[in-house]
């Protein structure tokens, strides 16, 4: 009897054990459940984040596309006005005072007015090549840059000293390189507009996969701090919104009657 | 509106629940004859297992090639259920085979589970049917394995006639056909969705 009674206490004990454990058991995969959705849920936002710096990144790089091209045909119709405006006005106005009377002096004057024509269409196709610059980024960056050079040499304003080593460089980054593109445009923008500067140097090259771009000028210099407090004009704001975004980094020296360095270091491809 | 559907997982258990349901039918009419019917539990075993293994392949294949480890799974499984064959008569219960099955049908719950969550891509859980589905199979597993290290050892009867071994399989049950109920409602919205 006692034994019997000792072996119903056990399997009772046995019994309790197992219908708490089985709770437990059961707990368990719903603590799990609810780990997981948390842990989803962190990764949706994560994902959703990840898209919509993708989404600012190509809206971005679309606008630089624009800006790009607004440069280009700014450059254009400085050209044409300026040059090759100034050159056909002048062939009309040599030919229209061409007096056929007056044999040898027309002749004269013919071959000045044909001499300006040619000179018309030498400047027409270095536009041509510059409108096609904007395609050269696809070409590579250093193509891109050494047009931008051209142009700027092509002015005479400024005495150039230039580096280019990009040019034998085969790596492409299509997206980085319009923006680079962009950047380099928007610095020599500012030194045409602000600097006064007469002697410009630009040196570019890759190392240790990185991409360096370094533009010094002996111009008139500004202030470095209160131009960054400003947070504003010079473009200097988008310089850096940009360089943030393909996680590069710039350095700026200026010095009022010092002329301005800058050098940008971008993660290359 | 399941034969419809393109992968031939969600026919699988679909005819994996009337084959249970056929089994169950068929137990009770033996028990209510007063005829053993463990041997008929026995054979329902093998569909058990084979479907089970097939489901959790199928939503492990989704993330990663699980084929070397299904084969050490379902060797175990079967090496288990061989060796009650030759050690045990057929109307016994087996015991063994449904713990270690249990054991090796958790670990690849919660193997899901991990490459669930070191994926890079997110799901929504609330309509992810194989999530639903691996879930219930993680209940009623996982929940069983206490019942089944102790079985025999607690005949003790709580609810009238009903031992508690019997009241927990039918909690178990429950959780696990209403979790995969839930599933199939999910597939459900998946394929109107994709259609």
């Amino acid at each position: 009897m006692g034994i019997f009674v000792y072996m119903q206490n056990e399997t009772t004990k046995i019994a309790v054990l197992v219908a708490i454990s089985t709770l437990v058991f059961l707990l368990m995969p719903v603590f799990l459940i609810l780990y997981i959705r948390s842990y989803n849920r962190h990764k949706k936002n994560h994902f959703l984040e990840k898209q919509n710096m993708r989404q600012r990144f190509e809206s971005e790089i679309l606008q630089t596309r624009i800006e790009v091209q607004d440069q280009t045909m700014q450059s254009i119709a400085t050209e044409l006005h300026d040059n090759v405006g100034q050159l056909l006005s002048l062939t009309t106005l040599t030919l229209n005072s061409v007096n056929l009377n007056d044999a040898a002096k027309a002749k004269k004057k013919i071959e000045n007015s044909l001499s300006l024509v040619n000179k018309s269409i030498k400047e027409l196709r270095e536009l041509a090549k510059l409108l096609h610059g904007e395609q050269l980024v696809e070409n590579g960056i250093g193509h891109a840059i050494d047009q931008e050079i051209n142009w700027l040499g092509k002015a005479g304003t400024y005495e150039l000293q230039t580096n280019n080593k990009l040019l034998e460089s085969e790596i492409v980054s299509p997206d980085k390189d319009l923006i680079i593109l962009r950047l380099l445009q928007e610095i020599i923008n500012n030194i045409i507009k602000h600097a006064h500067a007469t002697h410009i140097e630009i040196d570019s090259y890759l190392e240790n996969n990185a991409l360096y771009l370094k533009v010094s000028e002996n111009g008139i210099g500004f202030n470095t701090e209160e131009v960054k407090a400003k947070k504003s004009g010079m473009g200097l704001n988008s310089i850096y919104k940009r360089i943030e975004m393909i996680n590069g980094k710039l350095a700026l020296n200026s010095e009022p009657g010092k002329g301005t360095s800058i050098a940008i270091e971008i993660p290359y491809p | 509106m399941v034969w419809k559907d393109r992968y031939i997982f969600w026919k699988i258990v679909t005819c994996y629940i009337a084959i249970a349901l056929c089994t169950e039918l068929f137990a009770i009419y033996l028990a209510s004859h007063h005829q053993h019917n463990l041997w008929l539990f026995n054979i329902f075993l093998i569909f058990e297992s084979s479907t089970i293994l097939y489901g959790l392949y199928y939503c492990l294949q989704e993330y990663t090639n699980p084929k070397p480890i299904f084969f050490i799974g379902s060797g175990t499984v079967c090496l288990t259920y061989f060796y009650f064959l030759v050690t045990q008569p057929f109307s016994e219960s087996n015991t063994l085979t449904i713990s270690v099955m249990s054991i090796v049908f958790t670990l690849y719950c919660l193997y899901y589970y991990y490459l669930l969550l070191k994926d890079e891509n997110f799901i929504n859980i609330k309509i992810h049917p194989q999530f639903w589905w691996v879930t219930g199979v993680l209940f009623y597993y996982f929940g069983s394995t206490m019942s089944n290290i102790f079985d025999g050892m607690f005949t003790i009867k709580i609810i009238g006639i009903a031992t508690l071994r019997y009241c927990i399989y039918v909690l178990l049950n429950l959780i696990l056909y209403s979790l995969w109920v839930y599933s199939f409602i999910c597939r459900m919205k998946q394929r109107k969705l994709q259609s």
